[in-house]
């Protein structure tokens, strides 16, 4: 099958299948419609690992023509090359085993159809994004990715306590991407000025052929389009709504708000790479703010008792880290860490989704402990995913996030510093998290211990795919000194194949350095989780009530009281303007203006008295018939003059 | 010739009809009239220029591209007004039928005339029966807010009159192409004045900032059909006029003048309007202070004069009139049902009305501007155009997007998914689901295929005919 249909046919199944439920599937069995939208994508999966396997440069379909203006050409195009088939594979193939999930976990759902056909329309957009050959199709889909996200996470509005507030969920979301698509919108606006085109390889050849594009205008654009960044990927100050969006149903934040919509940020970012690099500036920019998420959300879920809450703030903190790779313009380290993550925090989202559904609805981790005899196999997949995360030797998540300690040790050791005290919160959360939920005594209370139970086969094999690739998912890009000769392929793979980045490589340490690197990171874990288990399963310790909570702790659990800050300098402000232009400045001053304008006119004219007697209707006829006299006298008058 | 009669002629018919079947002739009448307009074009070649004669001596017609989208869509607009309205009392009234008629003739001789006297007099045509409708309809218990709308409306005709009289005196021409073809640059100070007149005249009826103040209440007052028929189609003559008439017979002096002033005022009307719209409780008032924004940015992007701009414009003003009547629908479809529209009483519709629930969030999300959607492309290209040409405007601009998202998902929100406060709420009836229907194929068909609309206008405002 020729490249352009294979890719055809890869966007149209998650669209048929979006179709197909959307308009059947009130009248299906949920078995079928689940069915429907698991093939559609486990189809265009197969589809792209045959792109995969074929990949030879850059191919570009162009499908058709959506404007056409004498100096700006819009097309409905799509590109096929490293970076973009490797974000369709992560996203069809976590895509798929997150589908697979819902199956089982959303099985007792009514809006069963509704929900698979709004995650496949989901998965679609995210494809468009990742697969378009230019800004516009990518901001096509970064709307859409937009929608979707605001669809799922209010989907559950119709429950009786939380309905408003999921549905308040999803709008902040979607307010606070907005905020970040103006930033989109006016990068694009920049390119165009600056180049005359949107397509990614076109500009990529202006740069090239002209190196004198530097300064101010880079900048900008860069910055505009690292705003926007910020916005999906809930970097500061735009990460809030993350936390929040796990009002949504568990498989949508494993798939939506872990493993591929907030890593859109850093695919724009790394597709930019051209544009990135002519700007240092914004890169710097770049580095802090992914230090300060990285360091601060990890901070904020060391006191979390919800169990999603936990592992948002750790997706925040996790997109940090990369983006702080970006900062050093290491992006396919930065890529190499979207795809261990999209591993290891799909399976903990998946595995908190299993604890959800085997408690009956229940988040609270202080209500949990001593699931691991209860619910074996979520159990042993949830620690293969904690110990991934926490960088416990050997797992996917020891190697990437070891790349970017390399890259921070090599550029700036400020950076470092910071992302060791990170990483190791990370750790002791994530042990928190998993000794607190699986080991020591239930806390349920009896009634609802008899009814815990391991998810079934359709939830747990998705669990234990997941698993194996946190596992071996760091194979991908060994470092040097395990395989002399076939290290880092990913990151060969990623530069041969993806415009721009073959001239950029990231820095590889030397063999002692990298060796003192691994040993010291794989200390610190180990240490963490030595510690927690003391802590938490041998002395027994549980979490506090927020109220018994002080200095530090309480920051933590109050999330550092962004939200009451943004209410405060932002949406207080906002409203209060609202107020005052609604009542004040349209209706005491422009309208009551008028209407003083109309009385005054009303009681200066002579007759006004015999006006002010007559009913609204004396007014109308007047008005009518004064019109009606106006016109006619004008057309005499015109046809007299002539 | 029958487009532009056919409504006059449907006028006279439904004064005489017996009441019973006003209803009916009403939808058979804008059907027809829809047919006529789609026929009419299917044998008309873009590039070309239809002259019609009616006998008149001061009054010409003809009909490039650009007439006939504003036609087609004057009677798709009444054909959806009718449909939407179909079970409502209003629409069994025969002097509604008899009116909207007439004011669909009027509007299409706005858009069809050759002559700036014939623009006038239709301009004034199109008034007297959304006066009527509103006073008859409508439920303004104080005078005082439908005087509003009139002295507004009668300052700004006053000011077009004396406009159109003084420029044929300054010309002594009256037809479009003469008029393009007489140099006003050398009247220097009077081109401003006269051009003033007209803006004049066209800010009220955009409407723009400060000339807004009688939409809000003017829209609540109205019966649901004359809210839809003077956002969706009404007020589009201004934008009409100042693309077709006056943006190219002032180019110049005059142009340059009035450029940044009502660029500045539409601006001022983004952001005005949504920041107001984010506190409103009554729907109608929110949607028309959505539209105060939304049109706000076309008539900012039209004084551009750009010939891009303008097809994208076009795309937008149809976007407007989908999401004008659709809008106005679901608060329509509320307020017959709950008898009141103000969101702080209704909470938990989307229970009890699931399919309501779906169709008033399909047109939520085109109001929004999402990908797929004719204003995606509006959206980004007006907003462009005011970028390059100004970069703070355009980022201004640009915050309609956010703005937009926050009021226009409160409104659908509180209502639909709020605390239950309507447990009782029939659901969407055919004609309802069917009109819904068409304004969503719509907007998706001109979101993805915007070209074949801005193609087709494409000659007739890029090369205006000399």
């Amino acid at each position: 099958m020729p490249q352009d249909l294979t890719l055809i046919l890869l966007l149209s199944f998650p669209l048929l299948g979006f179709a197909i439920n959307g308009i059947f599937g009130k009248q299906l069995p949920k078995m079928v419609i689940g069915s429907i939208a698991t093939v559609a994508v486990f189809a265009s999966f197969l589809l792209a690992t045959s792109l995969f396997s074929r990949l030879d440069g850059t191919t570009i379909v162009n499908l058709f023509n959506v404007l056409d203006f004498e100096n700006l050409q819009i097309n409905a195009s799509f590109q096929i090359d490293a970076l973009s088939i490797w974000m369709t594979l992560i996203i069809t193939g976590v895509g798929s085993l997150i589908h697979l999930f819902s199956i089982g976990y959303m099985s007792h759902d009514e809006g069963f159809y509704k929900f698979f056909t709004y995650l496949n329309l989901f998965i679609f957009s995210m494809l468009i994004l990742v697969l378009g050959s230019n800004y516009f199709v990518l901001f096509f889909g970064w709307e859409g990715v937009g929608m979707c996200s605001y669809l799922l996470i209010s989907f559950h509005y119709n429950d009786a306590q939380k309905g408003i507030a999921n549905s308040l969920a999803g709008r902040k979301a979607f307010i606070m991407n907005r905020i970040g698509d103006v930033g989109l919108l006016v990068a694009l606006f920049m390119i165009i000025g600056q180049f005359n085109t949107l397509e990614y390889t076109k500009i990529g050849h202006l740069i090239e052929s002209n190196k004198a594009l530097t300064g101010g205008a880079m900048f900008f654009i860069t910055l505009s389009l690292f705003i926007a960044a910020t916005g999906k990927s809930a970097q500061i100050p735009l990460f809030s709504w993350l936390p929040d969006a796990m009002a949504g149903p568990t498989p949508v934040s494993a798939l939506i708000h872990a493993a591929t919509m907030v890593t859109a940020g850093i695919y724009l970012t790394v597709r930019s790479n051209f544009l990135f690099e002519l700007a240092p500036f914004t890169q710097n920019i770049i580095l802090y703010t992914g230090l300060a998420t990285t360091l601060f959300a990890a901070f904020m879920a060391l006191r979390q008792n919800d169990i999603k809450k936990v592992l948002a703030y750790s997706t925040v903190s996790q997109l940090g880290l990369m983006f702080v790779a970006l900062g050093f313009g290491a992006y396919t380290v930065a890529l190499f860490h979207v795809t261990t993550h999209a591993f290891f925090k799909a399976l903990l989202f998946l595995g908190s989704g299993s604890v959800i559904h085997g408690m009956h609805e229940e988040q609270d981790i202080r209500k949990m402990g001593g699931l691991a005899k209860l619910m074996p196999i979520t159990h042993f997949t949830f620690l293969i995913g904690t110990m991934a995360i926490s960088g416990i030797p050997f797992l996917s998540g020891f190697f990437s996030k070891d790349e970017i300690m390399a890259q921070a040790l090599h550029h700036n050791t400020f950076a470092y510093i910071v992302l060791v005290i990170a990483v190791t919160m990370t750790a002791v959360y994530m042990f928190r998290l998993y000794f607190l939920t699986f080991h020591g005594e239930f806390r349920g209370g009896d009634q609802l211990k008899s009814k815990v139970h391991e998810s079934g086969p359709s939830m747990t094999l998705p669990l234990i795919i997941l698993a194996i690739l946190s596992i071996f998912g760091g194979l991908l890009n060994l470092p040097g000194l395990f395989f002399k000769n076939s290290a880092h392929w990913f990151d060969h793979f990623l530069s041969a194949g993806t415009f721009g980045l073959n001239h950029i490589h990231p820095v590889h340490l030397d063999f002692a350095t990298s060796i003192q690197l691994m040993i010291f990171a794989s200390i610190v874990a180990l240490s963490v989780l030595i510690w927690a288990y003391l802590n938490y399963v041998k002395k027994g310790n549980i979490a506090k009530d927020d109220k018994d909570l002080n200095g530090w702790e309480r920051l933590s659990a109050a999330k550092l009281f962004v939200d009451e800050l943004y209410n405060v300098l932002i949406v207080n402000p906002i409203l209060a303007i609202s107020d005052f232009t609604g009542k004040i400045i349209d209706i005491k001053l422009l309208r009551n203006g008028v209407y003083a304008l109309a009385d005054g006119v009303l009681n200066s004219a002579n007759i006004s008295r015999k006006w002010q007697s007559g009913f609204l209707s004396s007014y109308l006829f007047w008005m009518v018939f004064g019109l009606i006299i106006f016109v006619a006298y004008y057309i005499l008058k015109i046809s007299v003059w002539h | 010739m029958a487009l532009i009669l056919l409504p006059l002629v449907f006028s006279l018919i439904a004064w005489l009809l017996p009441s019973a079947q006003t209803r009916l002739f009403g939808l058979i009448g804008t059907t027809i009239n829809l047919f006529a307009s789609l026929i009419s074009v299917y044998g008309f070649d873009a590039q070309d220029q239809l002259f019609i004669d009616l006998g008149l001596r001061y009054v010409h017609f003809s009909l490039d591209s650009l007439s006939y989208t504003m036609i087609i869509l004057t009677n798709a607009v009444f054909f959806m007004v009718y449909l939407s309205n179909f079970k409502q009392e209003i629409t069994s009234k025969k002097r509604f039928s008899a009116l909207a008629f007439l004011m669909q003739f009027g509007l299409i001789g706005v858009f069809s005339t050759n002559s700036i006297l014939g623009f006038y007099i239709f301009w004034e045509l199109t008034l007297l029966p959304i006066f009527l409708i509103l006073y008859w309809f409508g439920s303004f218990e104080k005078p005082k807010a439908l005087l509003q709308f009139f002295l507004y409306t009668l300052l700004g005709s006053l000011a077009m009159l004396l406009s159109v009289i003084g420029l044929l005196q300054l010309t002594n021409q009256q037809t479009y192409e003469a008029l393009l073809a007489a140099d006003l640059n050398a009247h220097g100070a009077t081109s401003i004045w006269l051009m003033g007149g007209f803006l004049l005249a066209f800010a009220v009826k955009i409407p723009l900032f400060p000339f807004h103040t009688w939409q809000a209440e003017t829209y609540t007052k109205a019966p649901t059909a004359g809210t839809m028929l003077l956002s969706a189609i009404m007020l589009k003559m201004a934008l009409f006029g100042l693309l077709k008439w006056v943006l190219p017979i002032f180019d110049g002096v005059a142009t340059e003048f009035w450029r940044w002033p009502i660029i500045t005022l539409g601006l001022i009307g983004v952001v005005y309007g949504a920041l107001i719209a984010i506190k409103q409780q009554d729907l109608k008032t929110i949607f028309a202070y959505a539209s105060l924004s939304h049109l706000g940015l076309i008539a900012a992007a039209l004084m551009l004069q750009n010939e891009i701009t303008n097809q994208i414009a076009i795309v937008q003003i149809v976007n407007h009139s989908i999401v004008s009547i659709g809008l106005f629908l679901a608060a329509g479809i509320i307020e017959s049902r709950l008898q009141t529209r103000d969101i702080t009483q209704l909470g938990g519709i989307a229970k009890v009305a699931p399919r309501f629930a779906f169709w008033f969030a399909a047109i939520t999300f085109v109001s929004l501007s999402v990908p797929f959607t004719a204003g995606f492309i509006g959206e980004f290209f007006l907003i462009k155009a005011i970028f390059n040409a100004h970069t703070l405007s355009g980022i201004i601009a640009a915050t309609t997007l956010i703005f937009g998202a926050v009021y226009m998902l409160r409104a659908y929100q509180i209502p639909m998914f709020g605390p239950t406060k309507n447990s009782v709420f029939e659901d969407l009836s055919w004609s309802e689901i069917l009109v819904f229907a068409l304004l969503i194929i719509a907007a998706i068909y001109l979101g993805l295929s915007p070209k074949c609309l801005t193609d087709f206008v494409a000659t007739s405002i890029n090369q205006p005919t000399l």
